[in-house]
């Protein structure tokens, strides 16, 4: 498990501090273009809530389109943190280290992002208040606690605030050591930032106590939040394909591959911006890439059968439906990649050990399955709202608007630049992680050959 | 767990080297004691109770479409057979593929429990006559409304009883397959060891195994392709044994997660069938000093989680039927589970999921070896309860309303269930079928024991060579040598 | 206001009378101030029609995969009017995070303009799909600005809007003869005094009928359990407060008949 040469704790300060400490041209460039296109972004929403709905592509039947394609799919993304940090940190996996922290940070990023969503694509977006906060300064009204949409800023948010505290906690002797090695005021900024921290056996005990507690905590809540998305859609009584109840594991499922598949993009991103090739190694490439396979076919089994009890009650209209997906252009053709790029294009890749250890073709598997899962969600919603029931007379299409794509490309830029901004004052990777992985790393001896081994305390 | 120079003496007094697991493994399958044909004489009684039950049922009620609705109890406890011991061996698989250390002292236990694959095909076989066809009236078109809803879309090539029996038969070849690849280098080893009809059978059947490094590397890779295949074979029979005798016999049951549910309450039954089985083997079967409390530990964490996600799957279910308001959904949630068949549903609920929930949330449960053994027992109990609320409704739909397009249409007022749906009761001879299904589960198991060593011997060798314990900083600590 | 006497608003609509004419469309638009409905907005489908005929072409048997060959003369148009079932059980209404939409005791499924906020959601899980949204801001030329109904709201973009039973009538008519008058409210107040729903007031043909179903006497009560009486998408269980009645048709003569 442990390839590579075994490394100091002070190589890893350096190695790990690097971006924090230095100025390149590319980094400044780089957060300055995804602003600019950012900027460009908000600039479409304000022209949007100034117009109205009306330079959407939005029409009856098809009410909802991108806006909430994209909200589904950054609440996916954001499901990574949680795989990762949580679970193998609770099953003692060694290959997680260095990826705990982006996906943590990955996570409240993307949260964030998707809430605009649906803030941004109301009618009345400077409204919002009815919705989020209880507000009953005159009627005696309160949020309808009944409706799908009420529960899903209650569990997102849920979500986020624990994410935050997670990424916190685990940020703490980091910032401990930050503080140390810097003069002046960032000096006293990290110094209140750690929160004191002095590295003493009772402060680790507490916070490993914290991190366990708050990674058992967090699992529920992350199950939760994509099945109360996926209630937005399940709910739906007059939507046909829709109403399913195997909408909340599908969706869970689906949120893990593209959340995992987005990490492995974060992190051979990482890797090769930040010449982190010692930390981030073909080791870890190779488990996320077995893991991968896993969830992806998982993923695939619900597919199916979501896709199959669409046709079982052999009811005409939904066989009409599942018809247009498959045979009618261009939804065909849209389905159709859906399905190669989130599963058998990756799949097939990553059953190949090479492909597994090689970053870059795992940049490549993982682009193609967010893709797929973009498609996805897409593909759920629009075609299920375009023919939703018997009356095909009102049946209808959605194609987008250059607004609605402009706003799409935003988020995933306003992501991006969230990230490499974090990535400057804060380590993306956790430094006493690493540390604790090269401690624990051993070898055993068997007959002739030495096996690399792990110490456990059990 | 302790590494020791000393001699190994026969008998229950093991030294765990190598040589000394060897010497007393062996020793524990061609060893017959009193306790032993005590438990074989009880099982058999069961499974002659269960045969006597399933002969007066054939002979008074027959196999036909009138006669399903007396062949519920039968039914359940099909499924039961196959969540229970069906899915055992996934625990060997699984745990194999995520290389868990701790899998080593059970995985053969689990697949063991493939033996009983034979069982599932003999139970499997009057099923297929009681399956009402697709095409109810016989017209060749099918339509709604005159025949049954069902994933398949024609016959007979599409035809359920093809791909049932099939499937069924495929899993129990399957899991025969993984535990004669999986035995095969023990089976040289006991047929050096003993005597008598069983060496030579075990030396035939283990078909010239030298153990050279090629046949390891070989048997390694069959391994995992064998696992990996028994695992979708399983939920490929779940999906389709849910599905074809149950979901689709109620009109306008039309519910996606019913078959990823009764998968994972096999995942689930089986994590608990094979905790109670370590635990037997532990306390009652002198296989102490293998079984430390790693398995435990570990395996109800795999438990709480698989607990967790049971509990997850029937929210989805029942959130989603219950505030669309659509009548139909509204009558089979009345049906599964709060009027018809409410105290199967209240006990399976309970067992399945309040109590293993309430018990493996503490750490002192998880960390004992009691703990986990009764929060198994009862992930079983549970699993037979929810067989029973599946399987016992479906059977007893009349065979005219098969058709209907919702269970409204035969409903007597709207919203009210109709007296033919009331619960139906066990008669003692459903006891008897019940009794027998579970004797036959562990005579069989038992059996097997007595013919291959019901803990793996090379992998426990393979786990010595692993797994150390020495010093660091203050105390000590495992070393686990992780060769991949 | 004197005691408020219960009622329960319900329209029946007859198939088998409807011609198609749209006149109840264009009553309801000019009673509502529903934005117009250009062109250019049907393209997008936006349209905002708050009742609406739904055309179906009826072909024979043999014809149905190939309808464009079916001889012109064995064609029929079919019409259905459709508009706000205003549901008893509305699958609308639970799905509101703002409680913009809710039954009152009147059954009617009300609409609070103000409290909208646009999440769309209403409209999505209506399987009759007869909610709009002002996707645009409406604007009415100079000109016919004083067409527009005093009574009624004007809804501004980003607002949910649907078919009200003429609310504005009903409270008026009740505010004049129970109130005022303090008698209790007949079909033939309705008809006399103006108060029927715009849609019904117009048809020629007498498809739609307006009425009390509280009232014994009145003509929805008596025609709900007609014989040729059904509910659209009944089988979803919203329990609709509009009730269709079966079209005769002469060349299905002995047929169950289909909706």
């Amino acid at each position: 498990m442990q390839e590579g040469k075994p490394l100091t704790d002070r190589e890893i300060n350096r190695g790990l501090l690097n971006i924090l400490f230095e100025n390149p041209l590319w980094y400044w460039g780089l957060v300055g273009l995804l602003a600019v296109v950012v900027l460009g972004a908000m600039s479409a929403a304000g022209y949007m809530i100034n117009h109205g709905l009306g330079v959407t592509g939005l029409n009856r039947p098809v009410m909802w389109g991108f806006f909430i394609t994209n909200f589904v799919f950054w609440i996916g993304i954001s499901h990574a943190g949680v795989m990762l940090s949580a679970i193998l940190r609770l099953s003692k996996a060694e290959w997680r280290r260095p990826a705990t922290r982006a996906a943590e940070v990955l996570t409240v990023f993307s949260l964030m992002t998707a809430m605009l969503m649906p803030l941004i694509h109301t009618g009345r977006a400077w409204r919002i208040f009815y919705w989020v906060f209880p507000y009953d300064w005159a009627r005696g009204i309160y949020p309808n606690i009944r409706s799908a949409l009420v529960w899903d800023p209650s569990a997102v948010f849920t979500y986020l605030t624990s994410s935050i505290l997670f990424v916190y906690i685990a940020l703490l002797p980091d910032l401990a050591v930050i503080r140390d090695r810097s003069t002046g005021l960032r000096r006293q900024i990290y110094s209140i930032l750690c929160l004191g921290w002095k590295g003493n056996p009772r402060q680790w005990k507490l916070q490993v106590i914290a991190g366990i507690l708050l990674s058992a905590l967090i699992l529920p809540v992350f199950v939760s939040v994509h099945s109360i998305v996926s209630f937005d859609f399940s709910m739906a009584v007059s939507v046909k394909s829709w109403h399913s109840t195997i909408f909340p594991p599908y969706f869970v499922i689906g949120a893990v591959h593209s959340g995992v598949a987005a990490v492995v993009i974060v992190m051979a991103l990482m890797r090769f911006l930040f010449g982190w090739h010692d930390y981030i190694r073909p080791e870890h490439f190779d488990a996320l890439g077995r893991l991968l396979i896993v969830v992806a076919t998982g993923w695939f089994f619900f597919f199916v059968m979501e896709f199959i009890f669409g046709l079982y009650g052999l009811e005409g209209d939904e066989i009409g439906m599942k018809d247009f997906l498959t045979a009618k252009p261009p939804w065909n053709w849209w389905f159709i990649t859906f399905v190669g790029t989130t599963y058998f294009i990756p799949v097939s890749m990553w059953l190949f050990k090479g492909v597994r250890r090689n970053p870059w073709l795992m940049l490549v598997a993982c682009v193609s399955v967010n893709i797929g899962m973009w498609l996805e969600r897409f593909l759920i919603i629009v075609p299920g709202l375009a023919q939703k029931q018997t009356f095909n007379f009102v049946w209808g299409t959605y194609a987008p608007s250059p607004v609605e794509v402009v706003i799409i490309i935003g988020t995933f830029a306003l992501v991006s630049m969230l990230m490499l901004l974090f990535a400057k004052v804060f380590p993306l990777i956790p430094l006493y992680d690493v540390k604790e992985g090269e401690i624990l790393r051993s070898e055993i001896q068997i007959g002739r050959k030495k096996v690399p081994a792990v110490i456990r305390d059990e | 767990m302790h590494r020791a120079n000393g001699h190994t003496t026969v008998g229950e007094e093991v030294q765990l080297t190598p040589q000394g697991v060897t010497e007393h493994l062996s020793y524990k399958v061609f060893n017959i004691d009193k306790r032993f044909v005590l438990a074989l004489v009880g099982l058999g009684v069961l499974v002659i109770l269960g045969i006597i039950g399933f002969i007066v049922r054939a002979v008074d009620d027959g196999f036909s479409d009138a006669a399903r609705p007396q062949w519920g109890y039968y039914a359940a406890m099909f499924g039961f057979l196959l969540v229970t011991a069906g899915s055992a061996p996934v625990a060997a698989i699984a745990f194999r593929w995520t290389k868990n250390h701790w899998r080593r002292p059970l995985s053969r236990a689990s697949e063991l429990f493939a033996l009983v694959g034979i069982l599932n095909v003999l139970w499997f076989i009057p099923m297929i006559f009681l399956l009402p066809g697709i095409d109810l009236n016989g017209d060749g078109v099918l339509a709604v409304g005159e025949d049954r809803r069902t994933i398949w879309f024609e016959g007979p090539i599409g035809a359920p009883l093809w791909w049932d029996t099939s499937a069924v038969i495929g899993l129990a070849l399957c899991g025969l397959a993984i535990l004669w690849v999986s035995a095969r280098p023990d089976m040289v080893a006991l047929a050096a060891r003993g005597t008598g009809w069983r060496a030579r059978f075990l030396s035939w059947l283990s078909m010239g195994w030298r153990g050279t490094e090629q046949e390891w590397r070989l048997q390694q890779a069959s391994l995992a392709v064998l696992g990996a295949f028994y695992f979708m074979l399983l939920v490929f029979v779940h999906t389709l044994i849910s599905l074809d005798f149950a979901l689709s016999l109620v009109p306008g049951w039309k519910d996606s997660i019913f078959a990823p549910h009764h998968a994972l309450t096999g995942l689930q039954a089986a994590s608990g069938t094979i905790l109670v089985t370590i635990f037997l083997m532990r306390t009652c079967g002198g296989f102490r000093q293998y079984i430390g409390l790693d398995p435990f530990w570990s395996f109800s964490k795999v438990l709480l989680g698989l607990t967790l996600l049971w509990g997850y799957f029937w929210f989805s279910e029942f959130m989603t039927f219950w505030y669309g308001r659509d009548p139909t959904e509204q009558t089979v949630v009345k049906l599964v589970m709060f009027e018809s068949y409410r105290v199967a549903f209240l006990l399976n609920f309970f067992f399945s999921f309040l109590i293993p929930f309430v018990m493996l949330i503490w750490n002192v449960v998880r960390k004992s070896v009691i703990g986990p053994a009764i929060a198994g027992a009862s992930v079983v109990i549970g699993a037979f309860f929810m067989m029973v609320r599946l399987y016992v409704p479906a059977f007893n739909i009349p065979q005219a309303d098969l058709g209907a397009h919702t269970v409204a249409d035969f409903e007597a007022e709207a919203g009210q269930i109709a007296v033919q749906l009331l619960p139906v009761k066990p008669d003692v001879w459903d006891g008897f079928i019940v009794a027998g299904g579970v004797g036959a589960i562990a005579l069989i198991f038992l059996l097997g024991t007595k013919l291959l060593p019901v803990m793996s011997m090379w992998e426990t060798k393979e786990g010595l060579l692993y797994i150390l314990f020495r010093p660091f900083i203050k105390g000590r600590y495992m070393v686990l040598g992780k060769p991949e | 206001m004197a005691q408020r006497k219960k009622h329960k608003w319900g329209m029946i609509v007859d198939i088998d009378k409807c011609i198609g004419c749209q006149a109840c469309v264009v009553a309801c638009q000019s009673e509502n101030n529903i934005p117009m409905n250009t062109e250019e907005r049907f393209k997008e489908r936006r349209a905002n029609e708050w009742i609406r005929i739904e055309r179906y072409w009826e072909v024979p048997e043999e014809y149905r995969s190939k309808p464009e060959e079916a001889p012109f003369q064995d064609v029929k148009a079919r019409f259905i009017p459709i508009m706000c079932q205003h549901c008893e059980n509305a699958p609308c209404e639970p799905v509101c995070p703002v409680y913009a939409t809710y039954h009152n005791d009147e059954g009617l499924n009300v609409q609070v303009y103000n409290r909208c906020v646009g999440t769309r959601y209403c409209a999505n899980n209506c399987p009759y799909q007869v909610r709009f949204f002002n996707f645009w801001e409406p604007v009415w030329p100079e000109r016919l600005r004083n067409q527009l109904n005093p009574d009624v709201t004007v809804r501004s973009r980003g607002i949910m809007e649907k078919c009200t039973f003429c609310v504005q009538r009903i409270r008026r008519s009740e505010r004049k003869i129970e109130g005022q008058e303090g008698g209790r409210l007949t079909d033939k107040d309705l008809a006399e005094g103006n108060f029927l729903p715009a849609c019904v007031q117009a048809c020629p043909t007498n498809t739609l009928i307006f009425g009390d179903f509280e009232d014994p006497d009145s003509q929805v009560s008596r025609l709900k359990d007609d014989p040729r009486h059904y509910k659209l998408l009944e089988a979803i269980g919203t329990d609709p407060n509009v009730i269709y009645l079966k079209k005769i048709d002469p060349h299905h003569e002995g047929e169950e008949g289909h909706a």
